[in-house]
């Protein structure tokens, strides 16, 4: 059962296409959204995330059609989202700013306080929860940033580049949390790390130019770079990537 | 089946650490089948020197299994599962803050705006001019403050909502807060503070024949207000509010530029004075109001990369 189904999603930006009818569905699990910079990742995100409005297509989210206005605020009520550029306040302290976005998604206020310690925990800030978010060094604004979207066990996670700023311990870290996430929720990470896939993520959906140029497991990506005959650096899911993305180009330029 | 069983001796000496090893392993292998002999065994070490140790211990495992679970089990970022005792001090002024109370909440409500630069800036605005009319007797400042009055909650909105303003725009957006209901309740929270502040530092001030009240701004100001987030559906707030700040200026303050405060009076009689003119204020904020409420749904996705 798929919880995310889009069909015919295209979002422009002034006069470039950003995503050209873009089919795709999602279930419950860890997916890697992967891309080169520019591809229309943060595109899909935002669209998924109900912020920004495709220009044609039809957006179903834990089957309901987000263009109805109280469709979209059930849907807003379970789902979290980490937006690339992550900002905040910087007089709040993480408890408090964890709190409002609580306090935003409408959740029952005696409910609050030991959601957002829950949170906090997961990311492993519990020590400076009293801290002010802007004492924090960038990777732990980072984490407070996944806490805040993860704060009321949403049933959708978008995260757009999670891993940004984190170091490799925190990293190996933040993958355990996503798939423990992934058992009961549906997970849509984007990133341009590709290893953050291979260690995280059940499926992967590879974005080229607004198209969507590969779908499919974790394995068959890496068993695509281990056939590959490319000479070229890099693991088995890096060569696959790549192998995908230029299978993908060829495809499209014969079309042409 | 064996028969042999571990002798009250050998368990004391089990208890005490003075058994010899092979005999420790068979008594540890025989209790894991034998209750009799576990039951014997564990009373000697109870009564032995680690006795107390284990008291402490069984009593900190009963305390936080009984104690309501304070988080789940999983996984937890750098791998440390704390005993219940050590996470916090519990109770010592900690608890209270827990879940802010409404003063807090309040402050949420209020946005950005009332934490920062523009609630100075108001406090400035109203400071200023009550002491330029009673400090330096400056007999020009209620017309002055009247000209200014309505572009302050035009910042307020401006600084309040929207990608620009608002650092937390994004994630305020893919809330079921977001949109036009924080909008509404940021502006609400900026007229609440704008509109008390400014017309009683009005009606403080000297009046003079020829200038209007205290109160002649609150249906411009209004007005202009609500114009502002009915124009920010299409343009964005920052934008609508920067635009029609300076309209109102240009058209009321600039023309009399070169001679002020002289001939403010008179422009502000121009333009908010009367019934009829009120009474055109008065319109167009509704007219505003109801464009906004057409415009409603707008704000769900205003999408301006």
């Amino acid at each position: 059962m798929s919880t995310v189904e889009v069909t015919g999603l295209t979002v422009r930006h002034r006069r470039t296409v950003a995503l050209d009818a873009v089919a795709l569905g999602f279930g419950t699990g860890v997916h890697g959204l992967l891309g080169p910079n520019g591809a229309g990742k943060t595109s899909l995100i935002r669209v998924l995330a109900t912020v920004a409005a495709p220009a044609e297509g039809r957006v179903e989210l834990l089957g309901r059609d987000v263009s109805g206005h109280r469709e979209r605020a059930e849907v807003r009520r379970r789902l979290g989202y980490l937006p690339q550029e992550f900002g905040y306040y910087p007089g709040f302290t993480v408890r408090e700013f964890i709190s409002y976005v609580a306090w935003l998604k409408e959740m029952a206020a005696e409910s609050v306080p030991g959601a957002v310690e829950r949170a906090v925990e997961r990311v492993g800030l519990a020590d400076r929860i009293d801290a002010k978010v802007k004492t924090l060094s960038g990777g732990m604004v980072r984490r407070v940033g996944i806490a805040q979207a993860i704060v009321n066990e949403p049933d959708l996670l978008l995260l757009d580049e999670p891993t940004a700023g984190l170091d490799p311990e925190q990293r190996v870290e933040f993958r355990a949390l996503l798939m423990e996430l992934g058992t009961a929720s549906t997970v849509i990470v984007s990133t341009h790390l590709v290893e953050d896939v291979a260690a995280a993520c059940a499926e992967v959906t590879l974005i080229e130019s607004g198209r969507v140029a590969y779908r499919g497991t974790t394995a068959e990506l890496t068993a695509l770079g281990e056939d590959s005959l490319e000479e070229s650096a890099g693991n088995a899911i890096e060569r696959g990537y790549t192998a995908a993305l230029r299978a993908h180009r060829a495809l499209a330029g014969a079309g042409r | 089946m064996n028969t042999w069983h571990v002798s009250g001796q050998l368990a004391a000496q089990y208890a005490s650490g003075s058994a010899a090893e092979p005999d420790a392993w068979s008594l540890e292998k025989h209790v894991e089948s034998c209750g009799p002999c576990a039951t014997r065994v564990s009373a000697a070490v109870r009564a032995g020197t680690a006795g107390p140790v284990l008291a402490v211990v069984r009593a900190a495992v009963l305390s936080s299994a009984t104690a309501p679970a304070a988080s789940r089990t999983g996984v937890r970022w750098g791998g440390r599962t704390r005993v219940a005792g050590a996470r916090e001090p519990a109770g010592t002024g900690w608890a209270p803050r827990a879940w802010p109370g409404l003063p807090a909440r309040m402050v949420w409500a209020a946005g950005p705006a009332l934490r920062g630069a523009w609630l100075m800036a108001l406090l400035l605005v109203t400071a200023g001019a009550l002491i330029l009319a009673y400090g330096a007797h400056f007999g020009g400042a209620r017309p002055l403050l009247l000209a200014v009055a309505p572009v302050l909650p035009l910042a307020g909105v401006g600084l309040s909502y929207g990608r620009h303003a608002d650092p937390l725009h994004e994630v305020a957006a893919a809330t079921p807060s977001g949109g036009l209901r924080l909008l509404l309740t940021r502006t609400a929270a900026v007229l609440a503070v704008s509109v008390p502040l400014l017309t009683t530092a009005g009606a403080l001030l000297p009046a003079a024949a020829d200038v209007p009240g205290a109160a002649a701004w609150l249906l411009p100001g209004l007005a202009l207000t609500l114009a502002a987030l009915a124009l920010g559906s299409y343009v964005g707030c920052a934008a609508a509010a920067a635009g029609l700040a300076c309209g109102w200026l240009g058209v009321v303050v600039a023309p009399v530029l070169a001679t002020l405060p002289r001939d403010l009076a008179g422009q502000l009689e121009r333009y908010v004075s009367g019934p009829a003119l009120q009474g055109g204020w008065a319109a167009a904020a509704v007219l505003c109001a109801g464009l906004l409420a057409v415009r409603r749904s707008s704000f769900d996705h205003l999408e301006k990369m």
